[in-house]
């Protein structure tokens, strides 16, 4: 007894540490199921799994079966829910569209089949604007796209942006990030309660580990979607993921190029040439090998802030007037 | 896994060595110490193990010699095959692969250096068997980052060297138990304060520093130094807490640095193990201030560009070495001779407290033209930034202000010192308890999860 009084705090960290064990033993494979491969090659102890699911409220009282929200599916982990619900609802694109480069819209780009209906489709070609053209423009984005609100003052006066670190295509509708007089919002009321010219978007590279290029283009295709619906007249802008430098590229398994390549050739043939356009700004930040030029970015994968005026001036230089 | 931080290295290796180094019989406990260490830096470096190996067998055979008659040439050849060594790992580090700079290098030579002149000076009498000389260059509390111990300190350890038997259970439960206490500590100051405010100092990076606000650059000033002194002062309380429970006596690296009245003292008080290695074994041995004013100076000189060196090879650590030179000489020779006793103490607290940090962001940032950028914000005369978004500052304030406020407070002498003596106080007990906890749960989420620190 007279050991013990010696030892408080060993006692008290002994004693928490084992009940967390076993808490974390117990629930292994219900509630902590999606965590359950981060201990399983014993690389790290197992208590660990009640405090990651902590970390996203997941709790040993929650329930088993919880949203795909809390729980990133692991990477290289296809997941394949709703997949077959959403098909229906995924955008009409005809078979034989051509890969679409910005700024060389032509006529035999756009095909009259893309469009049901009788009358001859209006062709539309990017074109120069200035910075006027963002006053009713609003921009959707992560970390990437915060960093444009605070390092371009011409677009931070004018457009509105509903940008947000660590924002995915996943939860961009679910998040409640908007600030405004009466709290934060989400941008299914922020878009119900305020219309937009246009829309950009860009999205896509926190979630870059997060399921297969199919799975990744579904979740943008539904977004747009209802961004849709809820905007009939805007422009959207389907942008590009940037690219990360070479340097990260060569040796991410998750955050390379070939990734971010691929999936902008699948979210670029969600645009209809009609309404909602693809643009990739990329070639603009863009080094000889199609990486992030080094020079302009710090952590290799967001831009400095003097690097900005690059994306500007692309988005100055590729839009659709109608 | 040789991270103290590491949930591995606190969940799993750290009991299980504790419990099989008491389990031990004393007379065996070193061998226990020994074997625990090597297998330590085994799996942190294996490439690299066999250097350790080398190192430890070649600086034991040269100080046995030394313990019959004493040889100064044998010596000066020994320093020069361990100097040599930590210099040629150092650059092969820099130039070729960062992965060729064995863990601890930098170290465990120290120890070694300090181990061969100790021997040579008498200091150390007994002839030191190999497997005390061993352990201490191998413990690996303080293998990877320090403290540099000294040996006779190593010896000062009752757990290993009593004379009548064993101790007593309830020593060695007080033991650990306070040794915790410190490690606790110092896993806050790294987890929760260090990391936090490292992630501040890489967002100011991104930014990218011809573009941060003035107001900033010097948050980023004092980011930077509290980053610095939070990581490598919580690294040496859980090193020296670690040591504390098995037994050594607590080694001081830390002692209030930022509540010092002059730059000299700063580094007295500042990594202190090292300071006063590089006084014993350097300066001293140099003639250190007996030898004339020019003499004292040239010592300075060489002390503080070895100093420099020994932090990194690129030449913002020659620059930072040098300008600390610099300071510490005006101080020696004009604030402290010449000045009035009220002016030098004001002048010595803003060398402290305005000079120290300025000398950091010099540590910091190993590319001139990003040194030269940076500087150009904090002394915005000289030129003007691009695309600066003047509310930075505030925006980060926002963003960080959770670590900014209790680093800031924690800089502050008295507080540390309160905890520490009354550290046995039931209010601690329950709030170190919640600490430790809070830290893992801050640790945890970055395990296993290399998305953590991706999150753009």
């Amino acid at each position: 007894m007279k050991v013990l009084k010696e030892c408080p705090i060993l006692i008290g960290i002994v004693l928490i540490g084992v009940v967390l064990t076993i808490v974390s033993f117990i629930f292994k494979d219900t509630v902590y199921s999606e965590y359950a491969d981060t201990v399983s090659d014993g690389k790290i102890p197992v208590l660990s799994l009640v405090l990651k699911g902590a970390r996203d409220e997941v709790y040993p009282w929650s329930t088993p079966s919880v949203e795909e929200e809390a729980l990133l599916p692991a990477p290289e982990e296809v997941v394949e829910p709703a997949a077959e619900e959403q098909k229906g609802t995924t955008l009409i694109i005809a078979g034989e569209k051509q890969e679409f480069q910005p700024g060389q819209v032509s006529a035999n780009d756009v095909s009259g089949n893309d469009i049901s209906g009788n009358s001859e489709p209006e062709v539309y070609e990017f074109t120069e604007v200035d910075d006027d053209y963002f006053t009713d423009a609003l921009f959707i984005g992560d970390s990437r796209t915060v960093g444009l609100s605070e390092y371009c003052e011409e677009l931070d006066t004018r457009a509105t942006f509903y940008s947000k670190v660590s924002l995915t295509i996943f939860d961009v509708m679910k998040k409640e990030f908007i600030k405004t007089d009466d709290g934060k919002i989400g941008v299914e009321q922020a878009l119900s309660e305020n219309q937009f010219g246009k829309i950009y978007i860009m999205l896509g590279l926190n979630e870059i580990g997060t399921g297969d290029t199919q799975y990744f283009t579904d979740a943008y295709s539904e977004v747009v979607n209802r961004i849709r619906e809820l905007q009939p007249d805007a422009i959207i802008y389907i942008q590009g993921i940037m690219h990360v430098t070479a340097k990260k590229s060569d040796h991410d398994k998750y955050f390379n190029n070939a990734r971010i390549n691929e999936r902008n050739a699948a979210i670029s043939e969600l645009a209809d040439q009609k309404d909602i356009f693809y643009l990739d700004m990329n070639e603009s930040v863009d080094d000889e090998d199609g990486n992030l030029d080094s020079t302009l970015t710090f952590d290799d994968v967001h831009l400095k802030a003097s690097s900005y005026e690059r994306w500007h001036q692309y988005l100055l230089h590729n839009a659709i007037v109608k | 896994m040789v991270n103290f931080s590491d949930l591995n290295f606190i969940f799993r290796f750290l009991p299980l060595f504790v419990i099989a180094y008491y389990v031990t019989p004393t007379r065996f406990r070193t061998w226990t110490l020994l074997l625990g260490s090597l297998l330590f830096y085994a799996v942190g470096d294996i490439r690299m193990f066999p250097a350790l190996i080398v190192a430890v067998l070649v600086n034991f055979l040269f100080a046995k010699a030394q313990f019959g008659e004493k040889s100064k040439s044998l010596l000066l050849f020994i320093l020069a095959i361990d100097a040599g060594m930590l210099i040629e790992f150092k650059i092969l580090g820099q130039f070729v692969d960062s992965s060729l700079l064995p863990i601890g290098i930098s170290f465990y030579v120290f120890k070694m250096i300090s181990y061969q002149m100790d021997v040579y000076w008498g200091k150390i009498e007994k002839d030191a068997s190999f497997l005390n000389v061993a352990a201490y260059f191998c413990m690996f509390p303080q293998i990877v980052s320090g403290p540099i111990m000294r040996y006779e300190k190593f010896l000062d350890n009752p757990m290993l060297f009593k004379e009548d038997g064993k101790a007593a259970l309830i020593e060695i439960v007080g033991a650990i138990e306070d040794g915790l206490r410190f490690f606790v500590a110092g896993l806050a100051m790294k987890g929760l304060l260090a990391d936090h405010l490292a992630m501040l100092w890489k967002d100011i990076g991104t930014i990218g520093y011809e573009s941060i606000s003035t107001p900033l650059a010097w948050l980023g000033a004092v980011t930077y130094s509290m980053e610095l002194y939070f990581d490598f002062w919580g690294y040496s309380l859980m090193a020296a807490g670690i040591g504390v429970m098995l037994g050594f006596p607590f080694v001081v690296n830390f002692d209030q640095p930022y509540g010092s009245g002059s730059v000299s003292e700063f580094y007295r008080r500042w990594h202190a193990t090292l300071g006063s290695w590089f006084r014993d074994y350097i300066y001293i041995p140099l003639g250190g201030s007996r030898k004339g004013e020019g003499r004292t100076v040239f010592n300075l000189l060489v002390v503080w560009l070895i100093t420099g060196f020994w932090h990194g090879v690129t030449p913002n650590f020659i620059m930072w070495g040098l300008s600390l030179f610099l300071i510490i000489v005006l101080e020696r020779l004009i604030v402290f001779k010449r000045l009035p006793g009220f002016l030098s103490k004001i002048i010595g607290k803003i060398n402290v407290l305005v000079l120290i940090p300025l000398t950091w962001v010099v540590f910091a940032i190993s590319d001139l033209n990003m040194l030269g950028d940076y500087f150009m914000r904090l002394f915005p005369f000289f030129g003007q930034g691009i695309a600066v978004n003047d509310n930075d500052f505030f925006k980060n304030v926002g963003v960080y202000w959770s670590v900014l406020v209790p680093g800031l407070i924690l800089l502050i002498p008295k507080v540390f010192e309160t905890w520490e003596n009354h550290r046995r106080n039931p209010l601690f007990t329950v709030l170190w308890i919640a600490l430790f906890w809070v830290c893992i749960y801050s640790i945890s989420g970055a395990a296993g999860n290399p998305f953590m620190y991706f999150r753009f």
